[in-house]
């Protein structure tokens, strides 16, 4: 039988992070994934991620599967791919499935990284083609380069249903509804914010009532919740959609764990059942650990962290890394850690309502349940300064885990907390320190929450990530944080550039009394 | 948690129990309720008398969805039910390829 020092089950950002710090100090690793690609979600996450420089922040979903995977394979890790772990028995033996083979395998320590399953609700039609989960159809936009649908209503506002949306959008479908049962909006605000200008529209506290078509889904019919959850009679609308898109959470795809003998609760802080794990990751089972989303729905961000942990933790306790080595290295994953899990979106802070930031800015309540801000809300936050001639406006108003325009700023305009581990707070804009109006921030903003305004001029620069792109000179509608149409728009300037990464930068001039207002560019039809 | 069959009350039809929950093997709502009311108080004992969850998908799908309506029945949090037994192979294999590993094992 085949022999690893470490084999690592699912090759997504926490397994393949385990797999490259235990390979670093010299184990023998290999990482199984039943997938024909590595990466697990990473690599149909093609936008840029939040966090901060440490956590790969900025950088595109798919292009951290890639730097992933290049590490791993300078480490000398094994990735075996098409290979579905389907046992794990006494002495971390392990069967996996290859072609119509099935292989047994053993390893000294058994890192499980098999990430999550999505959750699925059902209602009258939940069975009708053009019902499908979120994940599949950003599966087939992002790899296969397929539209899911031509119409879609989207269950879920989640940073999963609005991230989805909005690759919705690329991909050229309308988003026709993001429905919610939930009195507010799940995910973060900027991610909201960037799907309501372009027009989406949210409903809260509403669900779907059911899907209708005989052959596929012809059309939706959603309704409005009241404080005990049932529909309000009478509240009932119809959507013309023909794809109905699920994103209602993940599960833990932790059965493999189960099946190992380790020691499980069913945690709903972790979003089902889970192993329990100490600080090292490691399960009830001795040399059996682990980490991502297998033990509580996170992140990619916490998933790697998790995962580098883990690997850390198993050389250690193979005898490649000291205790007090480990001890040091693990405490500085765990303050990146710690970083990201603050503020009002951490694993924490779930049930709890907030009304104001940390900074004691109010929350913007129509920002949790439309999806944007106000006109007056505006002005509370301490990035939207109304200064003289060109500077930027960022509208990022929770405190969420995120510092990539702090880092963009050349000019040190731009502040994220009074140390560098304090990420969550509300970004700062300084008019004194010299804005040149380079507009690196604009794009580097993960949330795409930034514009650059000149109000005299009444121009705008907007962070753009549609295509085809608009060409200097064009006309076409400004569009206001709702997305509503607020006045004729021409195109003055487009930049695209290398460092951008793919986020050009479009400036748009409107009459000069709506340079608050105007926050995307619709083109003419 | 020892309830005794009658304990919840017998089987009332409710409109949606024509719902499907389990696709893969074609399981409605109304079945799964029924079986609760009959005394299958268990994930493990719906899986082995109904099927559910024992599909292509292997219970990812539908597998939240029967602890949803069990715990309903019961009157307690999906949380405190036992989970079901996890078992090999937490994937579907054909009968082909365990035989031949059985072959293989054995020559
Ligand atoms: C739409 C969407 C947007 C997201 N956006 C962000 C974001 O902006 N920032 C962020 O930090 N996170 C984001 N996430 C979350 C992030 O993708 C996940 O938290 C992360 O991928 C979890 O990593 P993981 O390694 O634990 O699991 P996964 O990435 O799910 O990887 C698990 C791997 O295990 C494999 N596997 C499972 N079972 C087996 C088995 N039995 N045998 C062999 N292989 C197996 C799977 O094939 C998979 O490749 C997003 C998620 C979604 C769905
Ligand atoms: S436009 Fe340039 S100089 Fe001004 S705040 Fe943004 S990054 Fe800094
Ligand atoms: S403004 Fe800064 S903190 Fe806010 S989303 Fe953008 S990059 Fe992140």
């Amino acid at each position: 039988m085949k022999r690893y020092d470490v084999l690592v089950v699912g090759a997504g950002p926490a397994g393949l992070s385990a797999a490259v710090e235990a390979a670093r100090l010299g184990l023998r690793v290999a990482v199984y994934d039943e997938n024909a690609r590595p990466g697990g979600q990473l690599f149909k996450q093609i936008h840029k991620f939040f966090g901060s420089r440490e956590h790969k922040a900025k950088i595109r979903g798919n292009k951290i599967g890639e730097e992933l995977l290049q590490e791993a394979a300078a480490a000398g890790v094994e990735v075996m791919l098409n290979a579905a772990v389907i046992g794990v028995f006494a002495e971390k033996e392990v069967a996996v499935r290859v072609n119509e083979q099935i292989l047994c395998r053993q390893a000294d320590a058994l890192i499980i990284a098999t990430g999550a399953s999505e959750n699925m609700v059902n209602f009258p039609g939940w069975t009708l083609p053009g019902v499908l989960g979120a994940g599949a159809a950003q599966t087939m936009m992002n790899l296969h380069g397929v539209k899911p649908g031509e119409r879609i209503l989207l269950l879920g506002s989640g940073n999963v249903g609005l991230v989805v949306s909005y690759q919705l959008l690329q991909a050229g479908c309308a988003v026709v509804a993001v429905v919610d049962a939930l009195p507010r909006i799940g995910g973060y605000g900027v991610h909201a914010a960037k799907i309501a200008r372009c027009g989406v529209p949210f409903y809260t506290s509403h669900t779907i009532v059911r899907a209708e078509g005989v052959n596929q889904v012809t059309g939706a019919v959603i309704g409005e919740l009241d404080k005990d959850r049932k529909i309000i009679p009478g509240s009932e609308k119809h959507l013309a959609v023909d794809t109905i898109c699920l994103a209602v959470g993940l599960s833990p795809l932790s059965l493999l764990c189960a099946l190992a003998g380790c020691a499980m609760e069913d945690n709903p802080a972790k979003s089902g059942y889970v192993p329990l794990v100490n600080r090292y990751g490691e399960t009830s089972v001795a040399g059996i650990f682990a980490a991502g989303d297998v033990s509580g729905i996170e992140e990619a961000s916490a998933a790697m962290i998790e995962g580098r942990i883990a690997g850390l933790a198993a050389a250690q306790r193979l005898g490649f890394l000291t205790q007090e080595d480990l001890d040091a290295r693990v405490a500085v994953q765990e303050r990146a850690l710690a970083s990201l899990r603050q503020g009002m979106f951490a694993p924490g802070s779930r049930g709890q309502t907030f009304t104001a930031t940390t900074e004691g800015c109010p929350l913007s309540q129509n920002l949790l349940r439309q999806g944007y801000l106000t006109d007056t809300e505006l002005s509370a936050y301490p990035g939207v300064v109304w200064a003289e001639g060109l500077h930027p406006i960022i509208e990022c108003t929770q405190n969420i885990p995120c510092n990539p325009c702090r880092d963009a700023c050349p000019k040190q305009c731009i502040t994220v907390g009074a140390t560098a581990g304090q990420i969550t707070a509300l970004p700062i804009f300084d008019a004194q320190k010299g804005c040149t109006g380079c507009g690196l921030c604009v794009a580097a903003c993960s949330g795409q929450a930034i514009f650059l305004v000149d109000e005299e001029a009444g121009e705008i620069t907007l962070p753009y990530e549609f295509l085809p792109l608009p060409q200097k000179g064009e006309q076409g509608l400004a569009l206001g944080r709702s997305g509503q149409e607020i006045c004729a728009a021409e195109v003055v300037d487009v930049k695209t550039a290398k460092v951008f990464d793919q986020t050009n930068l479009l400036t748009i001039r409107v009459p000069v009394q709506y340079a608050r207002q105007a926050r995307f560019f619709r083109r003419a039809p | 948690m020892m309830l005794e069959r009658g304990d919840i009350g017998g089987y009332i039809p409710a409109p949606d129990d024509d719902l499907l929950v389990c696709r893969c093997e074609e399981i409605s709502q109304g079945e799964i309720r029924r079986a609760i009311h009959d005394g299958l108080f268990t994930l493990t004992e719906l899986r082995r008398f109904l099927r559910t969850g024992m599909g292509l998908c292997q219970g990812q799908t539908c597998g939240r969805l029967v602890k949803a309506i069990v715990a309903k029945e019961l009157g307690v949090s999906p949380a405190e039910l036992e989970p079901i037994t996890a078992r090999s192979p937490v994937r579907p294999v054909e009968m082909r390829v365990l035989a031949r590993n059985q072959e293989q094992k054995n020559g």
